[in-house]
């Protein structure tokens, strides 16, 4: 099942996770003069392993991708704002847009899983299949001290990278969302925007992740970052709760405002949209209102991304915001 | 509500603030397989490739150590060359759990255990 159609409690949105793994004694593409023949090789482990894996896959060649099929994997989560830049970059993906090994990144491998929902352990599990099957026709640069070795010192030892996202927006309109993040951040645990670093928490999404890859098993990786989400989901709860006592009127108002822009606009941002989308998200998980229309709030927050919207077809702004009020329209 | 956000402060109180790598530790060797110095690693903060860790290797630990507060890799081993890691890994646990029985002089389980330590460093390991 694609990733954003898995309802859930309207908190934890999706889970994912990443693994980095080089070749060994092969300098890392940064450093990398012939990427084709090293590509081909580490492709092959896939595409050519006797696993039912190799069927599933779709090869995307990103040379060959223009800059809107680029944004559409990106805002898709299945390629990393890195693979937006540079050559000789490529990704598999499978048919259900779950799984992407993408090569050349920052490490020749990063293999990802992203769910709907909170599934981070067995996400893990399928990524450490998937890497065992990569791992028999080809030798890992790894080394029993440092463990998995990468480009980044950040990422040496598990290579794991165990990311949730949330949708906090009760901590956020009760003001305390700020407090909540830097308190977070001292401890091991980064938070990001919807696209991973560097990016802005659009529409109330947050990436909660694991700063600390060496020195702890993936088990205790995974259970410290699954520490702070139930926190989190505890805290937006409360955050909720006090909105409905102490503003209800004030809640479902905004909600419903919300609503009826979203159901009326003929022309409307992506910023904009996300925002109210979130709040419809929001008054949806606290039963103010029912959405019924054929697509969840949550799909059309993905759907609605400038890139997705023009879908490779090269529309001016001003024209995907006429196409953007047109899908939402159609289907909030 | 406040009761719940000030045992969530508590709670990061206590651990310590995040320091980034700080990368000090001079070395002029140079890499056999990328050909990266640690200057190299200085100006990008990124290793070349795999053999780099083993090169500057006191370096790596001490970078490992500011970033990880640890450089020793406890989790996943390769499943293919990975067999004498395993194995010494379990040997490594073994011996720690005799010092324990020793230690709580529960001898039946100790005799049990070194019994275990032999036939594995009889096997895989010799």
């Amino acid at each position: 099942m694609i990733w954003y159609n898995d309802l859930n409690d309207g908190i934890v949105i999706s889970s994912r996770i990443r693994l980095a793994r080089n070749l060994d004694k092969t300098p890392f593409p940064a450093a990398l003069k012939d990427k084709a023949a090293v590509t081909k090789q580490l492709q092959d482990s896939i595409l050519k392993s006797n696993s039912t894996l190799a069927n599933d896959f779709e090869l995307y060649e990103l040379d060959k991708k223009n800059k809107e099929e680029k944004l559409k994997l990106l805002e898709e989560h299945l390629i990393s704002p890195q693979m937006m830049q540079g050559n000789g970059r490529s990704v598999l993906i499978n048919k259900n847009r779950t799984m992407s090994i993408m090569f050349m990144e920052e490490d020749h491998i990063r293999l990802q899983i992203i769910m709907g929902g909170y599934h981070l352990d067995e996400a893990y599990d399928l990524a450490d299949k998937v890497d065992d099957v990569i791992e028999e026709s080809l030798t890992y640069a790894y080394d029993e001290k440092f463990g998995y070795l990468t480009a980044c010192p950040t990422n040496a030892g598990t290579g794991l990278r165990a990311s949730v996202m949330m949708h906090l927006p009760g901590l956020v309109l009760t003001g305390n969302i700020n407090r909540v993040m830097q308190s977070i951040s001292g401890m091991g645990i980064a938070v990001r925007g919807m696209y991973g670093e560097g990016t802005s928490s659009e529409g109330s999404m947050f990436q909660i992740s694991n700063n600390i890859t060496m020195g702890l098993t993936e088990q205790e990786i995974l259970n410290k970052v699954k520490n702070v989400v139930n926190k989190l989901s505890d805290l937006e709860k409360e955050a909720r709760k006090i909105l409905i006592s102490k503003n209800k009127t004030g809640i479902e108002d905004k909600v419903c405002r919300a609503y009826g822009i979203l159901k009326y606009a003929r022309s409307i941002s992506s910023a904009e949209a996300k925002q109210l989308l979130s709040d419809v998200m929001l008054g949806q998980n606290m039963g103010i209102i029912k959405c019924d229309g054929k697509m969840t709030p949550l799909e059309l927050m993905i759907k609605i991304a400038p890139a997705v919207i023009s879908d490779g077809g090269g529309l001016s702004a001003a024209e995907r915001d006429v196409k953007r009020a047109d899908m939402i329209r159609a289907n909030v | 509500m406040m009761d719940l956000f000030s045992e969530l402060f508590d709670m990061f109180d206590n651990m310590g603030p995040f320091s980034a790598p700080q990368m000090t530790p001079k070395e002029n060797r140079v890499c056999p397989v990328c050909g990266h110095t640690w200057a190299d690693f200085n100006k990008t903060g990124k290793f070349g490739c795999g053999e780099c860790y083993k090169t500057f290797e006191s370096g790596a630990s001490s970078v490992l150590r500011q970033v990880h507060s640890s450089a020793q890799h406890v989790g996943k081993v390769p499943s293919k060359s990975g067999t004498q890691i395993k194995a010494k890994r379990r040997l490594d646990e073994l011996k720690r759990k005799l010092k324990e029985a020793v230690a709580a002089e529960n001898y039946e389980e100790a005799a049990r255990l070194h019994a275990e330590i032999k036939s594995i460093e009889g096997g895989a390991l010799k």
